[in-house]
Parts: C-alpha cells; sequence; structure tokens
C-alpha cells in the first residue's frame, strides 16, 4: 500500500468511527434531534399541533429593544417581580430561561386540551420551585408521579386545571394537565410526536436560524381566522367589507439587533389569492401614508414594511429603526442606557 | 494484448492518473500548509476543554463555537483556499514544471487525465478536512458532557455534506480557472476575497456568488457586525442544490472541453 493510500485509509477510519459515534449518540441520547428552531424537548408536543411560536429569551435580554422599552414602566422586565421570584425560586428569568416555546391546537374554546402547552428551556432550581410552588399555593396544588416524573397540579378536578412538570434539569413544561401529561408520556418513551406532523415541520425547517422570535402555523389554524374585514372608511350604516383570500400557511421570524425585524410569509391557495392578498396589505400602507401629514412618523413606519409576492407566497418584511420606535413612543420615562457592547 | 492502435480505456488511465495525482498532492508542501490551517480548530478545540470551558459563560455553549468554526472558517475560508490550492494547480503545475508533455503524449484521452486528478483532488482535501471537522466536532461537543449531544448530530453530518459540496463546487470553478489562467492564484484570492463579499449585499447580487448558497445549506449563523449581519440571506436547500449542481456540471464541463481542446505550450 502506498504512502498516500494509508493516508486515506487512516483518514476515512478517523471520518467512519467519528460518524459511528455521532450515530450512536444520536441513537442513546434521548434529546434527539431537534427541528428547526425547535429544542429537541419540544417535539413530545402533540403531533395535532396547529401553531407553535417561540421567542429566544437570551438574545431578547441581550437586545437594544429590551434595553431601551423593556425596562421603562410597563414594559417586559418587572424588577420588583423578578427579585421576588428569584428570592423564592430562585429563578431569574432573564438570566436563567433561554428559550420559551408555546404550541397549541388553535381552538382553546373546545376544552383545556386544546389549549396551548408552554415549554421553558433554561436553568432550573427544581427543588426551590418545587417549595415554592407547595409552600405559595397551598390548598389548590396537588401533585403526583406520571411516568416517574412529578408533576404539580393546580385546581385538580376543576374546569381550566392546569400542570406543570420538570420533564428533565433543563425543561420545564405548563398547561393544562392532559397536554402536559401527553409530553411527559412522550418524551419518557423518546417518541418525537411532533414529527409525525409533516407539515408543520416542514414549516419548521422554514424559520430562519438564530431568529429571536418566530411563529408558524398551519391550514387548520389558518381556516380559523376570519375571512372577511370591514373596507377602510365603511361603517355600520355604509356597510362593506373586504374578503380575505385564506392562508395555507404563516412563518413569521423576527430579530430584534441591530433593529426591530419582522418577516411574516403566508402561502396563499395561488398566485392570484397571493396578488390580491398582497394588494390588500398595500391598500393597507397606502391608507396610513395618507395619514403621514398629521403624523410624519407613519409615513417611516410604513415606508419600513415592504410587500411582495413570489408565486402562490406574499412576503411582509419590515424594518423599524429603534430612533423610529422611539418617535412613535414619546411619553416613554427614562431607561437605563443601553450597554456599550448591545448590539 | 492490448491494441495498441487505440487510447487506454477512459478508467484504467483515469486510476493511473488517480494514483499518480494523489501520491503528489498528499505529499506535498500544500498539504503541510493546508494541515497547519486545518489543525487550528482542533488546537482551539483541545484549548477550549483544557481552560476555556470553565470560564466561558454557561449561556455560550459549545456549540455556539463549533458553529462559528464551520460557519466562519471552514465554509468562507478553509475550504475555498483548499479547493484554490488544490484545484487551480491540477494542470497549472504540470504547465507549469513543464510535465504536461508526459501526459499528454501517453495513448490516454485527456478527459481521463482531468477526471483522474480532480479525484485525486477531491480525496486529498476530504482526507484532509473531513477528520478535523469530525475531531473538532467531538472535542467541543463532549466539553460539557454528553448531554444533548444527539440532538447536533444532524448538524455535523450536514456540515460534511456542506464542506464535500464546498470542495466539489469551489474545486470545479477553480479548476476551470487553472486550465484557463497561467497564473490563477491572484484572481482566484480575488474571487474569494472580493466578489465573495458581494454574498453580504442586499438584493439578487448575491446570488451571483458561490458562498451565498453553501452557507444557506449549513444551520449555523454565526451574528456577524455591520453590513454583512444586516442582509445575511438565507436562500432555500433545493435551490442552493440545484444552482451548485447547475454549476458544478457547466465549470467542469468548460474544463474538459477547453483541457481538451488546448494546445499547450510550453516555455523554454
Amino acid at each position: 500500500m502506498t504512502r498516500s493510500r494509508l493516508v486515506v485509509l487512516a483518514s476515512s477510519l478517523v471520518v467512519g468511527l467519528g460518524s459511528l459515534a455521532a450515530m450512536g449518540a444520536l441513537y442513546l441520547d434521548p434529546a434527539r434531534a431537534a427541528v428547526g428552531p425547535l429544542p429537541s424537548e419540544a417535539l413530545a408536543l402533540p403531533a395535532d399541533t396547529t401553531f407553535v411560536m417561540g421567542f429566544d429569551v437570551k438574545r431578547l435580554v441581550q437586545s437594544e429593544f429590551y434595553q431601551r422599552f423593556g425596562k421603562e414602566k410597563g414594559g417586559l422586565a418587572r424588577p420588583e417581580a423578578f427579585a421576588e421570584l428569584e428570592e423564592k425560586t430562585g429563578l431569574n428569568p432573564e438570566r436563567d430561561v433561554d428559550q420559551v416555546v408555546v404550541a397549541g391546537k388553535g381552538d382553546a374554546a373546545k376544552g383545556p386540551g386544546e389549549a396551548g402547552i408552554v415549554i421553558v428551556s433554561g436553568r432550573f432550581d427544581q427543588y426551590k420551585i418545587g417549595r415554592a410552588i407547595e409552600t405559595d399555593k397551598k390548598g389548590s396544588v396537588t401533585w403526583k408521579k406520571h411516568e416517574g416524573v412529578t408533576e404539580y397540579l393546580f385546581n385538580e378536578g376543576k374546569k381550566g386545571a392546569g400542570a406543570l412538570a420538570f420533564i428533565d434539569d433543563d425543561t420545564l413544561v405548563m398547561g393544562s394537565q392532559a397536554a402536559v401529561e401527553a409530553v411527559i408520556t412522550a418524551r419518557v418513551q423518546g417518541q418525537p410526536r411532533l414529527k409525525a406532523n409533516a407539515g408543520l415541520t416542514a414549516l419548521l425547517e422554514r424559520v430562519k436560524p438564530g431568529s429571536t422570535f418566530w411563529m408558524v402555523g398551519d391550514q387548520s389554524l389558518l381556516a380559523k381566522l376570519p375571512t372577511e374585514m370591514p373596507a377602510p372608511g365603511s361603517g355600520p350604516a355604509t356597510g362593506g367589507s373586504i374578503q380575505l383570500p385564506a392562508l395555507q400557511s404563516l412563518v413569521v421570524t423576527g430579530d430584534l439587533d441591530p433593529a426591530l425585524s419582522v418577516e411574516a410569509i403566508g402561502e396563499a391557495r395561488d398566485e392570484a389569492a397571493a396578488k390580491n392578498l398582497a394588494d390588500i396589505v398595500r391598500g393597507f400602507l397606502a391608507l396610513a401614508q395618507l395619514q403621514a401629514g398629521q403624523k410624519p412618523e407613519l409615513k417611516e413606519l410604513t415606508s419600513a414594511v415592504s410587500v411582495a409576492t413570489d408565486t402562490n407566497k406574499v412576503r411582509v418584511s419590515a424594518r423599524f429603526s429603534y430612533q423610529l420606535l422611539a418617535s412613535l413612543h414619546p411619553k416613554r420615562t427614562a431607561t437605563t442606557p443601553p450597554p456599550p457592547n448591545a448590539r | 494484448m492490448r491494441d495498441t492502435s487505440k487510447p487506454v480505456p477512459f478508467l484504467n488511465a483515469a486510476r493511473s492518473v488517480f494514483d499518480l495525482t494523489l501520491e503528489g498532492m498528499v505529499w506535498s508542501r500544500r498539504s503541510l500548509l493546508m494541515a497547519i490551517l486545518l489543525a487550528l480548530p482542533v488546537l482551539f478545540a483541545v484549548l477550549y476543554r483544557a481552560v476555556l470551558v470553565a470560564k466561558v459563560p454557561p449561556e455560550v455553549t459549545p456549540f455556539d463555537f463549533y458553529g462559528y468554526i464551520v460557519a466562519l472558517y471552514y465554509v468562507r475560508n478553509v475550504l475555498p483556499l483548499a479547493a484554490l490550492f488544490y484545484a487551480s494547480a491540477l494542470i497549472a503545475d504540470e504547465v507549469e514544471g513543464k510535465t504536461i508533455t508526459y501526459l499528454l503524449t501517453r495513448p490516454i484521452l485527456r478527459a481521463s487525465i482531468l477526471v483522474g486528478k480532480f479525484a485525486a483532488y477531491m480525496v486529498a482535501t476530504l482526507t484532509l478536512i473531513l477528520p478535523t471537522l469530525v475531531v473538532t466536532y467531538f472535542l467541543l461537543m463532549t466539553a460539557r458532557g454528553l448531554t444533548g449531544i444527539g440532538a447536533t448530530v444532524p448538524d455535523l453530518f450536514k456540515d460534511m455534506g456542506v464542506a464535500s459540496l464546498s470542495l466539489l463546487v469551489y474545486g470545479a470553478f477553480f479548476a476551470l480557472l487553472g486550465v484557463l489562467l497561467k497564473r490563477p492564484v491572484i484572481p482566484g484570492v480575488l474571487f474569494l476575497y472580493v466578489w465573495e463579499l458581494v454574498a453580504n449585499l442586499p438584493g439578487y447580487l448575491p446570488r451571483f456568488t458561490l458562498t451565498v448558497y453553501l452557507r444557506s445549506l449549513i444551520s449555523h449563523r454565526p451574528a456577524q457586525e455591520g453590513i454583512s449581519g444586516l442582509f445575511g440571506e438565507v436562500l432555500p436547500a433545493a435551490l442552493c442544490f440545484e444552482v451548485l449542481g447547475a454549476l458544478v456540471a457547466v465549470f467542469l464541463g468548460l474544463t474538459l472541453w477547453i483541457f481538451s481542446r488546448r494546445e499547450f505550450v510550453l516555455e523554454q
């Protein structure tokens, strides 16, 4: 064997062994591969989920948006509430939570089983949180083991009963008892049930990686949305409404740095429906621009939004600078200045 | 007994050229330089395990580091450079060393020479690059224990695939430069570090670069400063495969066509 072939053989051995080890890890590690932005734990969500949305809390907290608007009165951050929460549970959401995923079937009216479920990834002091729940909610909270996992039940047996459980060291699940138990079962048995929903997983794969917030919804969710809306300028006397073309799917992604940017891609039935929907959105933007005489910020706001169609897809993109957002928010109280390294 | 009036069968000739080229390629100064470049991420991973892992905040995961290494070091720099150094020299080195005559006067098809050489280039570069990628991955991902490693395994395989595709597409392009130009390295460097930066501009211009298709195929999106951070576009995977496949076919087809017809005049 020549020297070069020996090198090729050695290299192939390293790659082959590495691939085998990786396959072993994939098979043995209960945290199976994730889909799109979803953490692997969220694959235990029910297969009939119609929408999933998520927030990257780390990125949110580090963003200029949070520094500017989150910490003001009424903003996202609540220093006193967070301090109190940390004292009781050891959990500081700004520091300890990495990601929040909310999923559901989009029809809470049909019963608690249809309501949303929340999966929070981060670092938790489970003992302290458990103690806080048990002491704080005395009387209304009970707990039991489900598939070996401790589950805290709130108002057990009553309408709207909820549950909370840690499905592993880093993951907290909240929602209705039935939904939480279904997630625990799927997780313990290693069933990536959400992967059975090919439509939704395909949409999840389309979410731009690294997005601070995102949302996907499939046809069954969007079918429940209103199909018409009042036409601009119409009133109860005049009547008149605009028919909204039905959407087959919706993918929304957004980032907070260096500006607030959002992109929504809706898939319509066909090209004509997509153009129709794009025209409706453009019409509303034009109307908003007409108001620019009274409020000049509106002009900047509407010019930051663009609408485009690509066959049966409508893409609405918006990019708002923080100066623009601040100008729309004049009553803002003094806030903590952004840290110098905030991007 | 072979009929000497006919050229050596295509595959036999290509295999002979492959063996000859591979031996020269693996044991060369180029490979030494590439080995040094490729050792850097492995050294970083060792440093991370030994020192940095205790000092880095827990929210910065080893997978973040691995993502940076793959997206910024491998896909953007080392893979195109490896392709430039090896593929542009496939024919240019034979011309410069005046050994092309010995190849062209053999009873073999010119296409078999190019196919053999290009196959040797792919094997040599994959031999150097894939093990370092795998070793870097395991060194980094196991630094904080084995928990959660399964979720990142698909990314390793995806990265290995994209690395191979990068070598193929850049290799085809630089092989074309190699048969077109006498000194392809400077235009190649300009292509990589001037033209490929267009990938960071808004609009349709990025679609005229190779890197935008390759970076769209990996999942790692390290935050970047400045204009590239603003406009980094991610294209659909199907489009990327279609465009890259078409480009490989066009580049290799043109390379074969030019090499089969070109008359090489050696400097005396």
